[in-house]
């Protein structure tokens, strides 16, 4: 018997999902973080969903490629139908992955401003350092003024980023040798490399899941992931560079125009 | 909300004003055109075009066996072992012995080699066409670089066991190519060169053709006997019962 590969038989999904993340994010309108009475928008709806399709299609391509295993983990799948299992749940979060990652791509292109929240500044490595002193209990630093993500986690980014190129250019590769004859010679590279970025990718994920949600000082900026918001409170603490920016451009606003000064 | 969609907007003041296309409408147009395109593509090629037609060579070349002059050493296994892959692993032997202690003469011993088939399962199975019929000799080989471990080629065959098989060292579907590629060996190999297990055999229990063989559910099997001293010892017809001695 012969199952059914859905990498061969519905290619085409493959290829659509990076387009359909591209027109998405086209007829999107996005909404800038503000100062809402007591708490702070920090990601609208487009970004939570970004977020999350990306977050949790790499959590599943990360779990169906290490069982099927290659070249750096042992396959912990035999062969047959349970290797077509693993392949098929790949497939599903492939498509998941293109279109929350392209999206994300389109809305980034659409404002540039979003995408230089997360690189990171001069501050980065003084910033990073009286961060994880904090944390760590050394009462001698300070809590820095932060912007919206802390510099740890721009240069963080920065990794996920080049990481996650890295398995899109090797894995649409790897979906096109199913269409056209691609050179073995070609593919003798992009293996290894698509393996080698899924490490880096877990070496990551591992990190952030940690720092980013079992962390209970975190978890006011992992329910922010759900809700979009998160308190004043905890904006002027651990964000004060940020809040002092949205503040700033509030003024400019309210300057500017005859609104209501904040919405309530 | 305030000045959220300024940022993506262009002056349009100018002369340019009614031309220019704003980096929003772009990427909604990148977007569109592309799901248009995917969408058409997939309806053109499943609606419009005819079915593809799978059509390949027949093998330059064919390994015959003949089961009741096999003395199971397992020869043949570690020469295929040894020239493909540096070592003696029956684990990574393409050809396959296999042995019922409790089989009588001549079911106590079954060789197991690629029938190289005029319609390969395993090549219409394989995805990205790394199990595939090399251009020059029609033999059935594969690209180790593009095989991507799904296996189903192993589970295509309709042998057992499956003459595709899986390198488990190297994770990639493996199956004889009549020494076409044996790297580990110094002779030419293939349909015009020599077969390691057929050099190796002390029985003579493989011989190499290149007339297509008539298919059987057996396999390729071919009286190995006639015209030898196996006639004198009365092994020219396959004893019914009774073990070696017949």
């Amino acid at each position: 018997m012969s199952g059914n590969l859905l990498f061969d038989s519905a290619t085409w999904v493959i290829w659509l999902a990076p387009f359909a993340g591209i027109l998405a994010a086209g007829v999107t309108k996005r909404q800038d973080p503000r100062i809402e009475g007591d708490r702070v928008l920090r990601h609208d709806t487009a970004a939570i969903v970004e977020h999350w399709t990306h977050g949790l299609a790499t959590a599943v391509l990360l779990a169906s490629g290490i069982a099927l295993g290659v070249l750096f983990v042992p396959a912990l799948v035999a062969g047959g139908g349970p290797v077509w299992i693993a392949m098929n749940i790949h497939f599903f979060a492939v498509v998941v992955f293109l279109f929350g990652t392209f999206y994300y791509g389109a809305n980034s292109l659409l404002a540039i401003k979003r995408l230089k929240e997360h690189l990171p500044t001069s501050d980065a490595v003084e910033y990073t350092k009286r961060h994880y002193g904090l944390l760590l209990g050394f009462k001698k630093f300070t809590m820095p003024p932060e912007r919206k993500y802390f510099e740890s986690e721009k240069m963080a980014y920065l990794m996920a980023a080049a990481t996650t190129i890295a398995i899109i250019v090797t894995g649409l590769l790897k979906v096109l040798a199913h269409s056209i004859g691609v050179p073995a010679g070609m593919m003798s590279i992009v293996t290894p490399a698509h393996d080698v970025a899924t490490v880096v990718m877990f070496a990551f994920i591992l990190p952030h899941i940690f720092f980013a949600a079992i962390l209970p000082s975190s978890w006011p900026i992992f329910r922010s992931m759900f809700t979009g918001h998160v308190s004043l409170d905890y904006a002027k603490h651990e964000h004060a560079g940020w809040l002092a920016a949205l503040a700033q451009a509030d003024d400019q606003t309210d300057e500017q125009t005859v609104a209501p000064k904040r919405v309530a | 909300m305030k000045g959220n969609e300024a940022s993506d907007r262009p002056d349009v003041s100018g002369p340019d004003k009614g031309k220019t296309l704003s980096r929003r409408e772009f990427m909604t147009t990148v977007g569109g055109v592309g799901v248009g395109a995917v969408l058409g593509g997939m309806f053109v090629n499943s609606v419009l075009l005819p079915d593809k037609v799978f059509a390949i060579p027949a093998s330059g070349g064919y390994l015959l066996v003949d089961t009741k002059k096999c003395a199971g050493c397992t020869s043949c296994m570690m020469a295929c072992s040894l020239t493909h892959h540096g070592e003696t692993n029956m684990a990574l032997s393409r050809i396959q012995i296999t042995q019922n202690p409790w089989g009588k003469f001549p079911d106590d011993i079954e060789i197991s080699q690629c029938r190289q088939c005029p319609y390969p399962a395993c090549v219409a199975a394989c995805p990205t066409g790394a199990m595939h019929a090399d251009e020059k000799t029609g033999v059935r080989t594969v690209d180790e670089a593009k095989c991507i471990g799904c296996e189903r080629c192993v589970n295509a065959c309709p042998f057992t066991p499956s003459r595709a098989l899986w390198n488990f060292e190297d994770k990639h579907a493996q199956k004889c190519d009549l020494c076409e590629n044996a790297k580990y060996w110094d002779q030419v190999g293939g349909p015009e060169g020599k077969r390691a297990c057929e050099e190796v055999c002390p029985m003579g229990a493989i011989q190499f053709t290149k007339v297509l063989p008539e298919q059987s559910e057996t396999g390729y099997e071919k009286n190995m006997r006639t015209g030898t001293v196996w006639d004198k010892l009365g092994f020219e017809g396959a004893p019914q019962s009774g073990g070696h001695l017949g």
